[in-house]
């Protein structure tokens, strides 16, 4: 029920409001930010997709949070503008265009700078929270995350979602 | 509707007066900010308690403003919302107590005499406190029967005097990875000693035992067992809580404070009479309270004619530090012990509370060992980077962050020395930022002398000491002037001069006949251990002070 009303807000998101990406001083195009940040969340832990853990799903909660800074928002929405734009300097191709391998290439040129570091940082971040989230956020639904690092969950669990 | 006491903040500052007060048959109410919960309301959810601060305030409805002055002079202004820097700590009845690890040391007789004992230091304000450790021993005492301490006494160097051999009730139950601490100790001529906490190990006090969650310190209680404010004590009394109660402003006449102002939810003005107010909203946030409340009487804000509210900030000093034990140097057995979630390590050193150096005395402090915090997202990201400092992704974080979290475990220590009180660490309120409320944001002016940091790492090393011998690898401590957002005090310091304090003795204000400031405010120095039993013991104290005072008034 909250993932449902979630995505249809997230219809008109920040998110998903097209951001333009420049190439060499000229308009190359316009990328939609959501889609990079998911696409670049498969990349930095393929391993969640293996666990179950519906990472795109708790992304979609988390973004739009209010005890999510608009500073934060702001800065994942510019660190997916600025990767498609490393992107089409290396390989005249927007970031969810790129194959796997090239992409990978991008995420190891971005993480020398200082906003690819920290962007990285932060999307593994919030993929660490819906790997070990509690099974009440309905995104790690068989707690395959806490199996993985024999992790026993506080008692008691919470009731229902806090957030 | 006149109450005889009126008391602003539910913590462990105003918690002890509501109770003693109110079943002395007084008509007492508290104003609390955040909203009441109860044991059934906690989980062990850290997407929503730590990671996103539940039980504080959004910071773009209530912030701080941190004005940091660095040791050549300069001061750098940090709007506490664009850096993500607050001191809050638990907006709820009960207030932090609700989130803290209840790690209960007294303060040792010389904490009260530092001047005396250790002389002055250049550049820092300290003096003696106007009571005595025997003033206060009484009180620590009842706080253990009522709050509820469990423990073990064992004899040690600077052990306090106690009027009674032990605590009420016996120590938690323990990883077996203390009888290494311990062993290690006795090698190194240290004297270990189990940490007092006020958790109860079994059901009394009509509470819960503890039922080794794992998740302690951070989060609320959900069996009772925690000696918090809420649980121990405004549970256990009839004094009305008026909850989602911001108070922002005290009025007063030349004398006596007449009434306080609140907001409720929806910001709609209450106003509160009572005979006695007690102000008791944690230091921060009872100094700017005061400085809030200006009126024709007190043109700089209430009690402060002196100019003294806000002044001598302090926290606790020192930092923390830690080592990791690694499968592969330790028997089955000992991994065992190891990964064993659950029960507590507490162990506690003193052996340096004070110490020589170069034929000097100095005043050191306490050390305090724990296993790293459990909650798995922060220990997780902890991975994000490999031996070269370059962050990892993929199946290199999976196997790093698999590898270290299965086959090892952290022990961290934290070091508590005292934060010299300066001229220039203070509460303030800032020119430009308001809160939700309208009301100006409390300004903290930060400085950390350097000598606190010299202790710092005089203590930090004999930690280190302790963890070479048990084993550990990958030791690190980090000893610093940064604050600690939950070990502060001062800021309404207490004394005999009206000049040079805001409390007298029994922590009632030198300028108004009714106010009372009881939160860690009053607490010229802060010892060399977390605050909280003194702030219960003190409040304790300070509420026979007020029973004799209304008495006075009844008769």
């Amino acid at each position: 029920m909250i993932l449902k009303s979630r995505r249809t807000f997230l219809k008109t998101s920040f998110l998903t409001t097209a951001v333009i990406v420049m190439s060499g001083g000229a308009l190359f195009g316009a990328i939609n930010p959501l889609e990079t940040i998911l696409k670049a969340q498969e990349d930095l832990f393929p391993h969640a997709k293996k666990l179950g853990v519906d990472v795109r799903a708790y992304l979609l909660i988390i973004l739009h949070h209010s005890r999510v800074t608009d500073e934060d928002k702001t800065f994942i929405r510019n660190g997916a503008q600025w990767l498609n734009e490393e992107a089409v300097t290396q390989y005249n191709l927007t970031y969810p265009e790129l194959s796997a391998d090239k992409r990978q290439k991008i995420l190891k040129i971005v993480s020398k700078e200082r906003w690819g570091e920290s962007w990285i940082h932060r999307i593994l971040t919030y993929i660490m929270e819906a790997t070990f989230s509690d099974k009440v956020y309905g995104v790690n639904k068989n707690e395959n995350g806490q199996k993985l690092l024999n992790f026993t969950p506080g008692m008691p669990r919470p009731k229902e979602p806090l957030l | 509707m006149m109450y005889d006491v009126c008391i602003i903040g539910s913590g462990a500052g105003g918690a002890p007066i509501a109770y003693e007060l109110s079943n002395a048959g007084f008509n007492v109410v508290v104003l609390e900010k955040g909203k009441d919960y109860k044991e059934e309301d906690f989980s062990k959810d850290e997407l929503a308690v730590s990671r996103r601060s539940m039980f504080t305030p959004l910071l773009k409805e209530e912030q701080h403003v941190i004005n940091n002055r660095a040791d050549d002079g300069t001061v750098t202004r940090y709007v506490g919302s664009e850096v993500d820097w607050n001191f809050w700590n638990g907006s709820m009845v009960g207030g932090s107590s609700n989130l803290m690890s209840g790690y209960f040391h007294r303060m040792k007789p010389n904490d009260f005499k530092l001047k005396s004992v250790y002389g002055e230091i250049d550049g820092a304000n300290v003096v003696d406190w106007p009571i005595s450790y025997e003033d206060l021993e009484p009180y620590y005492d009842k706080v253990e029967k009522v709050v509820g301490v469990s423990g073990n006494i064992s004899k040690h160097k600077f052990a306090e005097p106690r009027s009674t051999p032990n605590f009420p009730h016996a120590k938690l139950e323990e990883n077996g990875v203390t009888k290494w601490f311990d062993l290690a100790c006795t090698n190194l001529g240290f004297e270990s000693f189990a940490t007092p906490r006020a958790v109860l190990p079994h059901a009394a006090l009509g509470r819960n035992g503890c039922y080794y969650s794992n998740f302690c310190g951070s989060y609320g209680c959900s069996s009772g067992a925690k000696g918090s404010a809420r649980a121990a004590l405004l549970q256990k009394c009839k004094a009305e809580i008026i909850t989602e109660a911001f108070v922002y402003k005290l009025d007063s006449d030349e004398s006596k404070i007449t009434t306080a102002y609140y907001y409720d939810n929806n910001m709609f003005t209450h106003a509160i009479s009572a005979k006695i107010f007690v102000v008791a909203a944690q230091a921060i946030e009872s100094a700017r309270l005061l400085l809030n409340s200006k009126n024709m009487y007190f043109p700089k804000g209430i009690a402060n004619n002196s100019g003294e509210v806000g002044r001598n900030l302090i926290f606790s000093a020192g930092g923390s530090g830690q080592g990791r034990f690694k499968f592969e140097n330790l028997s089955e057995q000992q991994q065992k012990e190891l990964m064993q979630p659950g029960l507590f390590f507490n162990r506690s050193l003193q052996t340096w509370y004070d110490y020589e150096e170069s034929s000097k005395k100095y005043k050191g402090g306490t050390i305090d060992f724990l296993f790293e915090h459990a909650n798995i997202v922060s220990r997780a990201s902890r991975e994000f980077y490999n031996d070269e400092g370059d962050i990892i992704w993929g199946e290199e974080l999976q196997k790093k962050m698999h590898k270290t979290l299965t086959t090892s475990r952290v022990l961290s220590f934290e070091v508590f020395n005292d934060w010299l009180p300066t001229d220039e660490c203070f509460v303030s309120v800032d020119d430009e930022v308001k809160d939700k409320f309208h009301m100006p944001v409390g300004a903290i002016n930060l400085w950390g002398h350097k000598h606190d940091v010299k202790v710092g790492e005089h203590l930090a090393k004999k930690a280190v000491q302790v963890l070479k011998e048990m084993g550990a690898e990958e030791i690190s401590y980090n000893i610093s002037s940064a604050p600690p957002p939950n070990l502060v005090a001062g800021g309404c310091r207490f004394g005999e001069n009206p000049k040079t304090s805001v409390l007298d003795k029994n922590c009632k204000t030198h300028e108004l006949e009714n106010l009372y400031v009881t939160d860690a405010s009053f607490m010229p120095t802060g010892g060399s251990v977390p605050y909280t039993w003194t702030i219960y013991a003190n409040s304790f104290r300070v509420a026979d002070k007020i029973i004799a005072s209304l008495n006075k008034i009844k008769y």
